[in-house]
């Protein structure tokens, strides 16, 4: 390598030689036109926009900031074949240049036509023209309400049109101006205002001008404005040919200012004619009707019938008389035989119920004697158990069954009392002892303490 | 609904109804009288309504303290 450098030769570092770049390019292309097709297109946080410009062989990279892209009526989109007025800038950091571009306009036709066309286009895409969405226009309105400019011809034009039709309108005007960077929010407020004074319907008017002149109502927030207005809103701007964005989202479209006059209310005059004419139909259908049915009547009327009534009377009374009887005998049987049949069921109905009621106490009885029975036989088990425990108890404690089993009770030999202790008798006193088949009478001769050692009643 | 409280529109498309009602052959008469005396009332109550309004030009402005006000416009004297 250092064989190629000479010593003249200057070496840059990179930082020095896109500094060098960066002077000559901005020197040299500090403000140019160019022309491309957009693609790429990246519109960052609705701020900067950064996009490549581009022909059949060969691209270069644009950015337009916000302080320039602001003022842009038209969008830029993707595919749209424009021409930029900028200036070149290098990005030294990144050895990187690009298009600086301070505005931009549609190659081909006019910037306006082209935003109106992107408005209408995205606007109709939303439905905001559809038809579901107008509503109707009164015809007699009591209040009309008008956004214009007061000094203009146009409400001059409204009003003669109006005097025409209806004498005794009644309007509400609200100035504004309609051109000019303002116009557009003036009409904006001017309809909320019209709304809520309370007007029946709205007429926004402009006379004729151009594209430019016409460029507040192609704004996007006036055609929103207009689409949710709850008023229904005639849109009359200029002449006949013109179109705008308030015309297709508004309720209807006046061809001009004038014609918003005609369609705005009725014509008086027309009105009381047409009024006057269908009273005139209704009585001339009343009257026609109350000739046919007096026509109708009078030929009824001469009917045999009215003329003579006895004839066709005594003609119908014979058979109508037989038929009458027929009638009645008919009746009177039919109404026999069915009470015939009430009476039969009657007896069968209570005769049923009878036999219910017999077997539904009999099975309640048979129930009740068992369940008796059943409780008796019970106690009845119970009490023999207790008397043979009973019994048992007394044969253990009768005296009898005492003696029977080898013992002896001893009395003294007068009187029925017992003897329990050695010391209710004395020596030679006489005793009786009652064995279980005697009596053995004997007497005391000799007593001896001693505790009888199996008995536990003994005391002493 | 009171044919007084009815608005021009109202009233009017219902005369319209009463009338091509009236034109049918089979109502009776007692029906087309009763028809016709409300169509009466109708269109009498449309006359009405059509000079009921009065005429008026006013322009509608915001006060001081904004406000909705109105005031007479004479726009043959402004011009």
């Amino acid at each position: 390598m250092k064989d190629s450098i000479t010593l003249k030769s200057k070496i840059y570092t990179v930082s020095e030689l896109n500094l060098e770049i960066r002077k000559s390019l901005e020197k040299d292309y500090s403000l140019i036109w160019v022309e491309g097709e957009v693609s790429n297109f990246y519109f960052h946080d609705k701020k900067h926009m950064y996009f490549d410009l581009k022909d059949e062989r060969s691209k270069i990279k644009v950015v337009m900031f916000q302080s320039n892209n602001k003022n842009l009526v038209f969008d830029i989109e993707e595919g749209l074949h424009i021409l930029i007025n900028g200036y070149i800038s290098v990005f030294e950091k990144r050895g990187e240049y690009q298009v600086v571009a301070l505005d931009a306009r549609p190659v081909g036709k006019g910037s306006l036509i082209l935003a109106f066309e992107q408005l209408k286009e995205r606007l109709e895409k939303k439905g905001y023209f559809d038809r579901i969405y107008k509503k109707d226009i009164p015809i007699l309105p009591a209040k009309i309400g008008v956004a214009t400019s007061i000094g203009g011809a146009v409400i001059r034009d409204i009003i003669q049109v109006l005097k025409h039709r209806f004498e005794n309108f009644h309007l509400i005007i609200r100035d504004v101006n309609v051109q000019g960077t303002t116009s557009s929010d003036e009409i904006c407020e001017a309809i909320d205002d019209l709304c809520q004074y309370g007007v029946d319907v709205i007429i926004l008017a402009r006379g004729g001008g151009s594209l430019e002149d016409l460029w507040a109502f192609n704004t996007e927030k006036l055609a929103k404005k207009i689409f949710n207005c709850p008023t229904p809103l005639i849109s009359a701007i200029g002449h006949e040919t013109d179109y705008t964005i308030s015309d297709f989202v508004s309720d209807m479209r006046a061809a001009t200012p004038s014609v918003a006059g005609q369609l705005v209310i009725l014509s008086k005059i027309e009105a009381v004619e047409k009024i006057k004419d269908l009273n005139k139909r209704m009585a001339h259908l009343i009257y026609s009707k109350i000739a046919i049915l007096k026509k109708e009547t009078n030929f009824i009327v001469r009917k045999r019938i009215f003329i003579k009534p006895g004839t066709l009377l005594n003609r119908f009374n014979q058979p109508a008389l037989e038929f009458y009887d027929k009638l009645i005998g008919n009746m009177k049987e039919i109404i026999r035989i069915r009470q015939e049949k009430i009476s039969t069921y009657r007896q069968l109905m209570d005769k049923k119920n009878i036999f219910k009621k017999i077997y539904i106490y009999k099975m309640t009885i048979r129930n009740i004697d068992a369940r008796m029975i059943s409780a008796v036989k019970n106690y009845l088990n119970l009490s023999k158990g207790k008397l043979r425990m009973i019994l048992e108890n007394l044969r253990e404690k009768n005296p009898v069954a005492v003696i029977d089993r080898g013992f002896a009770i001893i009395y003294k030999a007068e009187g029925d009392k017992s003897i329990r202790s050695i010391n209710e008798v004395n020596i030679d006193q006489k005793i009786r002892i009652i064995l279980r088949d005697g009596i053995l009478n004997a007497k005391i001769f000799d007593k001896i303490y001693k505790k009888l050692e199996l008995g536990s009643n003994n005391e002493n | 609904m009171k044919i007084d409280k009815m608005s021009f529109e109202e009233s009017i498309k219902k005369l319209e109804e009463i009338v091509k009602e009236l034109e049918d052959e089979n109502i009776s008469l007692e029906e087309s009288m009763e028809k016709f005396e409300l169509g009466i009332k109708l269109s009498s109550n449309c006359l009405k309504k059509l000079n009921e309004a009065e005429g008026r030009i006013e322009e509608l402005t915001r006060s001081e303290d904004g406000k909705l006000v109105t005031k007479e416009l004479d726009l043959d004297k402004d011009s």
